[in-house]
Order: structure tokens, then C-alpha cells, then sequence
């Protein structure tokens, strides 16, 4: 299908789509990628999951073993460079492959991690600026009060913002509850929360605190780093509000548990 | 120990050197362009200039003439200080004012601790900062910026530009002519620090309030101008 | 300065014990990147001015011994004395020296993080020199025996009740309230000039160099640097050589970018060019300055792929804008430069051994370069930090195991899938009922702060071939 022309008008049905699934949505929350391929299913898109795919490789390039990581970074641009779009229901996770993958390889590599690069989108850019999804004739999921975290690769690598806060208006009829620094780390940062306890401690505490104070009864976000995150640390303080990735509440799967929660 | 220091430290500079000529040098700068100001709040400079004044915390006055002049600064002096007195450079222009007729009182010389007011004649004033510029010299010793409790500065309306830019072309000019001065002092507003807890305190070390006049060929409505811009 | 960098991790948990110092420091990191914002949405063309400024400066030192040279060549000139420093203890004996040469005993001192970086208040101490800092910030930490929190606000860390106790202990001035900060603030001011009328040497840093006419360019609030500039009979300017511009226009620039992010002022109070001691004409001014410019391995910097640091103007937005900075607070990092600039110029200036904790203080989340006037990408330049960890072995083993298998695992795509197809749903079985797990082996770090929540069921890459599969199987049926 031709691109440029899909740049300009509406996707028609038939607009093949990969998933990039990320290995914690594999791992801990299949939820959100089913969710992913609904969605981009409602919007007119034909989904293929590579079967191939495990990890995009930022544990490894966040702390430094660039030598490992290079590997794993040509493993995904093989696997995915023959899609027509790549989509990843993760804001660090598509900068990862938009930005670091360009900055990580060199010479016919990096050539190939470029043109990866600009077909592959993060879900809620995807199907808010690239495919336009629509509620057609659907009736809006009901949600109770939201506030969004936004998840700082996607915010500040890739421009996430509005978009998340659209798709929610949009198919969920939902105005975001904004929390006080709403721009500030939620102290996940990969191996960081793991490394430095203590701090990472302290800010998630913060962004939990700023949360609950918007009196939201769910906390989504687009990336399931940060979502873990905030959800253990909910539970663990004992918080009456629900953590969930943005693509389930987009697409109305508010059955299971929330991150973290019994059944 | 100098010597070798500084052999030391420029062979290492020039290890990763371009080594370019200096005319490609100058080119490369040229080609540069000059950097963006900040806009001006209005399209008058005068009130412009006044309105970044007293967005810097400093007082305003506007007058038409020397003898004005003279007269506002006595009554300034008054009011505030219930005084005839301050201290001024040995500035040829501030020598020529009329002083006796507003019962203003000046010594001319550096201010010595204890005087408590402090008159400048600028060199220079800039919209784009609100702030006036002297150099130092016998027309405005250092000390007479930095030692008094208040500071009355006055500013030519010819000699007001309206960014640092030109600013420093006017500087450099006058620098082929009569030399570079010791010190060229931008000043923006009385001295301040926030250092305890974030809280701005005016008076740190320097003087506490900052009373600028601007004289010459002032649009009338400029200082009202200003102050409605600036929210007085 | 003495260096606890590598016990960063103990001092950033001591720190956080402090409830009132954290309160203290939310509130800055609250407050501080709201003034920040507002100065630079005011300046319409900020992106422009900032990749004009970084033109400039890359300009200058693509080319340094160039422009250095210029300078050096314009300052003595202008009558001034140029030294060359290759490292700290150069630039104290130079600094030493120059005070012994006049037999001075009081020294007036403006804000220097170059002089914080060489010790040189210690030092000068050592040789009987009563050197008083005149920046209030510095004061106030002189005062209490401390080092800055901040580059740009050194004393931020402390209250007003701390600074009053300190100053009714230290100002032998009898009884009084000292209630208000206005009085704290007149009270040091009253001390200080009494100093720098006495001081016979001044010292201060510069903000930067003009090689096209050989002045120094020094920005303050207070006006004390200028005091220390104007009064004493001898000027010494410590700094370094990578703060050298080719003309003032360019330092010009550089302060509407540096200001708006320091302290979201537009312009500084004092904008002060020096050229040299006192003219014939002059009732005033230091009969004889000198120009100490320090390396300190800058020059290695410039030569290595660490070399866009050298861009970095000291305006602090980093640090107010980092939240492990907002954490910690400035002590923590152990050295003079905190936070994200902080954690790049500890290794390089003095040793990535030594501050091997500092690099990985750090999420990438970003917000650092986003602000940075001089658009160094901090996050980038961090990890590569880590990179040269791992690749000189300074980072722990078992962690640099654990990511190699990791790799290597992902590397394996039917080995990851198999693997974690019995390990998930083992983890979720395990934790289904509460969906979270308090405590988990080898994940002490995450369990410490917050439950670890349950995967949710089995791996997406199961459930998605068993749905494909009965799919398939519902298609063949049909």
C-alpha cells in the first residue's frame, strides 16, 4: 500500500499493521496488547503480530551494555522492517526504536533502524493522528474519573500529549483529571527503581500522592513501566484507585483486575 | 610554573583544533547572524525602556529638560529621604545642572560609606532590559553604582537603544575613540538576592531602590504607558 | 573540595530522612521550573536564540586555542596579569602567591564554583588568609562550615530559622530578633561591608571571556561580586578557559538564555564587564588584576566524545528540573556539581571511579535536556557514562551478568517464549489472589518500596497462538 498516500487521506480497510507487543505486555498484562489489536482492528487496520519478538532491548541499553543491546536492536528491525507501520502500545518502547536504535547503529544499520523508525508509531499517536479512529456509530465506553499519567519517553521523545487525552474525550467521553506535575518521572526508569530504591521510592510516592489528590478513580498511561510502578506502589500503601494501560480503557475492557489487583 | 602550564594547555588545545585561518574564522561568525532579543513590550522605545524599569523593580520619572531634571530629582530627594544631599561622578554633564535652583545640594566625587545617595549620568540605557550602563572613570566611579542606599540614575533619551546588540555597537564605538574603560556595568534594577528560601530582599549589597529619570525627547505619554503596561 | 561521590546512595538516604529538608526541596522543584517557564514563554524566539547561542559556542570551541589566545593577548593589553592553571593546586599556589606578593591577610570573595572545585577557601585558610565569601548563599554555607546544595543557590538546602540561629551564633552583635528575612539579609549585608572595605584582594569567577577585547563578563543579583571587583586593591578572576566567547554580543546572547533559565529573571541586576586595572584617569578600581584560567582536564573533555558538555553555562535549570535532584538535594552528589550536569562533570573532572553511583542517578526521563539552554543531551551523555562503566567493569557484576543474560535470552526468541510460557503463568498462579507479591526473591529493590503486581494470566504470545490456533481450527471446522 502506497504511504504517501495514506499520509494524506484516510486509511481505508485492509492498512497493514505490526504490533510491537512489548515484553511486559507479553509478560505482564496480554490485556493491553488484545486491547492494542482491537483497537487498531475498530479503526480499519489489518494486525500481524510478529511471532518472533521478544524485547526491544532498553534494559540493556539504559545501562549501558550498548554491546548487547545492539544485537537485540538489529533482531527487531529485521523482524519488523517489512511492515507497512509498525505499532507499539508503549511511549519508551517506539522511542526506543525511533531514536536510540539510529543513535545505538551505524553505517547500512543505521540506514535500516531510520527507515524502521519512521513507520513506527506509539498506539494512542497512531490511531489519533495517522488513522483517525472514530467511535462509528459505537457507543462511548462508560469510565469513571481518570487522570493520566504521561510517561516521560513518550512525552518528551515522541511529543505524546494530546493525544491520549483526545482518544479519551473522543471514544470514552472522558475529560482528564490532570494531576500536579504531571510532566515529572514516576521514578520507574527502567533498572533505575531497582537500583536506587529510596529515590525511586520517594518519587513514586509523589506522583501516587499527586494522583490521589485529583480524586480519580483510575490512573492510566501509555506505558506499562510506569504503570507497574504506580500500581504497586498503590497497593502497597493501600489506595483506593485503579491502575490500567489507556488501550483497555479505550477499548472498554474494564472486567479483569487492574494492575495489581486480586481476583 | 605558568609558562609551562600554558604551553602545556595549548598544545592540547591544539590537538583538536581546527586551525582555521581567522578570516574564515570571521566569516563563520558573520554568517551566524546576530541572536534573536527579546520583543519589546511596546513599539516605543521610551516607553518600552520604562516599562522593563519598572518590571525591574525600579521608580520612574520623565522630563523634558535640565531644569525639569533638576527639579524632579530635588523633589525625589526630598520625599524619600527628606534630604538635599547626594554624591555624583565627576561627570561634566551632572557639573552643568542647575542644581541650586531645585536646593539640590551635590558633592561631586566617589561616594564614601555613609552617603546614602548615590546620582549617575548613563552612558547607555536598553529597552530590551530595562537597564542603564555606565563605565567607570572619574564621571562615575564604581563605587557610586554599588555603595549608596539608593541609586538615582539619569538617562539622556538620545542614548537609549533598544537591545544589547546595538548596545554593544555603541559601546565598541566609543571604545575606538576613547579606549576601553575598566569596568562597563549594566545595571537592572537594585541589588537583590533570594538566596534565604527563594524570598527576594532588595538591598543586599548594593543600594536598596533604583530611581531612574529619562530626559530629552520623551513621547508625553510614555511613563503612562508604562506603567499600565507593567500593571501600576 | 573532598569528594563522598561514592557513597552516593548512603548520602541520598540520609538526605531523604530529612522530612523538613524534603519539604523544602518539593517546594523549590515545585516553584523553581514555574518561573523558568514563564521567562522563557515570555521570550517569543527561545529555540532560535538557544541553537544561535549553541552555533556560537561550538564555534568557540571547535576553535579555542584560537580564541584563547586572542583573549589572552587582549587581556594583557587591557594591563592585566594572565595565568594558566593546568589543575587546582596550580591555580591556588598562583592565587596564593599573588596574595602573599602584597602581604594581604583579607580577601573578599564572589561565587565561584571553579574556586569550590580547586578548594581554594581551604587552602588560602591553611596560609592564614581570612577569606570571607560575600554571595550571600556562600556566606550563609561558609558561615555553617557546609558546601553549596546548588550552583546557582548554594544555601537553598538551609530554613530561615537555621540561618538566623546560625547568624545570632556567628555575629557577635548582641541580642536581637532577626525575625524577618529582610533582617537576615541586612544583617549580612552590614557584616560584608565591613569586609570589603577592608579586603586588600578581591576574587571572583566569570560567566564568560571576550576574546575580541579581552574583557571578563560577570553576572550577579546581590552586586557583591562587583564590590569584590571594585574596592580591593588587588583583583584576582579564577575561571576557566572554555567560558571564552569571540566577541560581547555573544556573551550578550548567552545571558538571555542563562538568566531566564538560572532564575526566570529576564536580565540579572548587574551585567559587569572588566577589563583590567585602574586608568590614569580613575578615582577608583584595583591597582593590579590577574586572570588565573583553569584546564582541569577540560581539555581532555574537549577532546573526547564527552566534549558537548563543555557547552553547559552553569544556569542550574537542570537541577531544578531533576527529580532525583528534587530527592537527594545537591550534598548527596558528593562534589561541587549536582544533579544531571553534576553527574556528567564529577566523572570527567575528577574520576568515573570515584563517582561510579552518579551516572546511574538518572531515569532518562529527559526533562534536563529538554530545558537545557545549551541543549546538551544530558540523558545521552549520562548513559554513555554508564556505557563506559560497563566497559571498564565498574559497574557491579552480577548486574552486568543479569543484563547479558538477558540479552542473550531475548537474542533466543523460542528459548525466551518457552521459558517464560512456564514461568508466567507459574508467577500468576502464585499471585493471583492478591494479583501482587510483597516481597519477591532477587527483587528486593522493586519490593522495598512497592509490591511487585502478579502477570495478569499467561504470556500474550500463548494466549495469542492458542486464539489463532482454535481460529484456524473454527475455519477448517467451517
Amino acid at each position: 500500500m502506497n504511504k504517501q498516500h495514506l499520509d494524506s487521506t484516510p486509511p481505508s480497510k485492509g492498512f497493514r499493521v505490526s504490533l510491537f507487543v512489548t515484553c511486559l505486555a507479553d509478560l505482564f498484562r496480554p490485556s493491553v496488547a488484545f486491547a492494542s489489536i482491537k483497537l487498531l482492528e475498530q479503526a480499519g487496520c489489518e494486525v500481524t503480530v510478529p511471532l518472533q519478538q521478544t524485547c526491544c532491548g532498553q534494559p540493556t541499553y539504559n545501562t549501558g551494555d550498548y554491546e548487547s543491546t545492539i544485537p537485540l536492536a538489529q533482531q527487531v528491525i529485521e523482524l519488523l522492517e517489512s511492515a507497512d507501520y509498525v505499532v507499539v502500545p508503549s511511549g519508551s518502547c517506539a522511542g526506543m526504536i525511533c531514536h536510540h536504535y539510529p543513535r545505538l547503529l551505524e553505517g547500512e544499520w543505521r540506514d535500516r533502524a531510520l527507515q524502521l523508525a519512521a513507520k513506527t508509531f506509539e498506539l494512542t499517536t497512531f490511531l489519533s493522528d495517522i488513522v483517525h479512529i472514530e467511535l462509528n456509530g459505537r457507543n462511548p465506553v462508560k469510565l469513571p474519573t481518570v487522570t493520566y499519567h504521561d510517561s516521560c519517553a513518550g512525552l518528551r521523545e515522541l511529543g505524546i500529549k494530546g493525544q491520549p487525552r483526545k482518544l479519551l474525550r473522543e471514544l470514552c467521553d472522558t475529560q482528564v483529571k490532570e494531576l500536579q506535575q504531571t510532566e515529572v518521572c514516576c521514578g520507574f526508569g527502567g533498572t533505575f527503581c531497582t537500583k536506587m530504591p529510596e529515590i525511586s521510592g520517594k518519587m513514586v510516592g509523589d506522583k501516587l500522592n499527586n494522583a490521589l489528590a485529583t480524586e480519580a478513580k483510575i490512573l492510566t498511561g501509555g506505558d506499562l513501566g510506569c504503570l507497574l510502578n504506580i500500581a504497586g506502589r498503590a497497593t502497597r500503601q493501600g489506595e483506593d484507585i485503579e491502575v490500567r494501560h489507556i488501550a483497555e480503557l479505550l477499548c472498554g475492557d474494564l472486567d479483569g483486575p487492574a494492575i495489581g489487583e486480586g481476583k | 610554573m605558568t609558562d609551562s602550564a600554558r604551553s602545556h594547555i595549548f598544545a592540547k588545545l591544539r590537538q583538536v583544533s581546527r586551525g582555521a585561518p581567522t578570516t574564515t574564522l570571521e566569516r563563520e561568525l558573520q554568517a551566524m547572524g546576530r541572536a534573536p532579543g527579546a520583543a519589546l513590550p511596546c513599539p516605543d522605545l521610551c516607553a518600552a525602556f520604562l516599562t522593563n524599569v519598572l518590571r525591574n523593580q525600579g521608580s520612574v520619572d520623565c522630563t523634558g529638560n535640565r531644569s525639569e531634571t533638576v527639579k524632579v530629582v530635588g523633589q525625589y530627594l526630598y520625599e524619600h529621604y527628606h534630604s538635599h544631599r547626594l554624591v555624583a561622578g565627576n561627570d561634566p554633564r551632572l557639573a552643568a545642572m542647575p542644581w541650586r535652583d531645585a536646593g539640590v545640594l551635590p558633592r561631586f566625587g566617589s561616594v564614601e560609606p555613609g552617603e546614602p545617595v548615590a546620582l549617575s549620568f548613563a552612558r547607555l540605557a536598553v529597552a530590551e532590559t530595562g537597564s542603564i550602563i555606565t563605565w567607570t572613570g572619574k564621571a562615575n566611579p564604581a563605587a557610586n553604582n554599588l555603595l549608596a542606599e539608593h541609586h538615582i540614575v539619569l538617562v539622556d533619551s538620545a542614548d537609549l537603544v533598544a537591545n544589547t546588540e546595538q548596545a554593544w555597537d555603541r559601546i565598541n564605538q566609543d571604545m575606538d575613540k576613547s579606549g576601553r574603560p575598566r569596568g562597563i556595568n549594566f545595571i537592572a534594577g537594585p541589588s537583590s538576592t533570594a538566596d534565604i528560601e527563594g524570598q527576594l530582599v532588595y538591598g543586599a549589597h548594593g543600594p536598596h531602590s533604583w530611581h531612574v529619570i529619562l530626559m530629552g525627547d520623551v513621547p508625553e505619554t510614555a511613563l503612562q504607558e508604562a506603567r499600565s503596561i507593567a500593571g501600576l | 573540595m573532598k569528594q563522598t561521590s561514592e557513597t552516593f546512595l548512603e548520602n541520598a538516604s540520609e538526605a531523604l530522612k530529612d522530612a523538613g529538608k524534603a519539604q523544602r526541596r518539593d517546594l523549590l522543584a515545585l516553584f523553581t521550573p514555574m518561573v523558568r517557564d514563564a521567562a522563557i514563554n515570555n521570550f517569543e524566539n527561545f529555540q532560535t536564540l538557544r541553537q544561535h547561542v549553541k552555533k556560537v559556542r561550538q564555534h568557540s570551541l571547535d576553535n579555542l586555542d584560537h580564541y584563547l589566545a586572542q583573549f589572552e593577548q587582549e587581556a594583557v593589553r587591557n594591563g592585566n596579569r594572565v595565568h594558566f592553571a593546568r589543575d587546582g593546586d596550580e591555580l591556588n599556589s598562583i592565587v596564593l602567591d599573588i596574595c602573599q606578593q602584597h602581604s594581604a591577610r583579607r580577601i573578599a570573595k564572589g561565587k565561584s564554583m571553579v574556586t569550590e572545585e580547586t578548594g581554594l577557601n581551604d587552602f588560602l585558610q591553611r596560609a592564614n588568609l581570612d577569606v570571607m565569601e560575600t554571595d550571600l548563599g556562600e556566606y550563609i554555607i561558609q558561615q555553617a562550615g557546609e558546601t553549596p546544595s546548588h550552583i546557582v543557590g548554594p544555601a537553598l538546602h538551609k530554613s530561615a530559622a537555621e540561618i538566623r540561629e546560625l547568624f545570632l551564633d556567628k555575629h557577635d552583635l548582641g541580642p536581637r530578633e532577626l525575625a524577618e528575612t529582610a533582617d537576615l539579609v541586612a544583617e549580612a549585608r552590614g557584616v560584608l561591608r565591613e569586609h570589603f572595605l577592608k579586603a586588600e584582594v578581591g576574587i571572583i569567577g566569570a560567566n564568560a571571556l571576550i576574546a575580541e577585547n579581552g574583557y571578563t563578563m560577570l553576572v550577579t543579583n546581590e552586586g557583591n561580586g562587583d564590590l569584590c571587583a571594585n574596592l580591593p586593591r588587588v583583583l584576582i578572576v579564577c575561571t576557566t578557559m572554555d567560558r571564552v566567547l569571540p566577541r560581547a554580543e555573544d556573551a550578550s546572547a548567552m545571558l538571555r538564555l542563562l538568566v531566564r533559565s538560572a532564575t526566570g529573571q529576564p536580565q540579572t541586576c548587574y551585567t559587569s564587564y572588566y577589563s583590567g586595572p585602574r586608568r590614569e584617569q580613575d578615582t577608583d578600581g584595583p591597582l593590579e588584576t590577574h586572570i588565573v584560567l583553569l584546564d582541569n582536564k577540560r581539555s581532555d573533555v574537549l577532546a573526547s566524545d564527552y566534549h558537548e558538555m563543555l557547552q553547559c553555562i552553569r544556569c542550574g535549570a537542570c537541577l531544578n528540573h531533576c527529580p532525583i535532584y528534587a530527592s537527594v538535594g545537591g550534598h548527596a552528589y558528593g562534589w561541587v556539581y549536582p544533579g544531571p550536569m553534576g553527574s556528567i562533570l564529577t566523572p570527567l573532572l575528577t574520576s568515573l571511579e570515584q563517582s561510579a553511583a552518579l551516572p546511574n542517578a538518572c531515569t532518562s526521563c529527559g526533562r534536563c535536556a529538554e530545558v537545557c539552554p545549551a541543549d546538551i543531551p544530558l540523558p545521552d551523555l549520562l548513559r554513555d557514562l554508564r556505557h563506559q562503566e560497563a566497559t571498564e567493569n565498574l559497574s557491579s557484576t552480577p548486574w552486568r551478568r543479569g543484563m547479558k543474560m538477558h540479552a542473550w535470552l531475548a537474542r533466543h526468541p523460542r528459548l525466551y517464549h518457552a521459558l517464560t510460557a512456564i514461568g508466567i503463568p507459574l508467577l500468576h498462579r502464585l499471585g493471583r489472589k492478591r494479583g501482587r507479591f510483597s516481597r519477591l526473591p532477587m527483587a528486593d529493590g522493586w519490593t522495598s518500596q512497592r509490591d511487585f503486581p502478579a502477570p495478569q494470566r499467561k504470556t500474550f504470545m500463548q494466549l495469542y497462538k492458542a486464539r489463532n490456533k482454535a481460529s484456524r481450527r473454527r475455519a477448517d471446522d467451517r
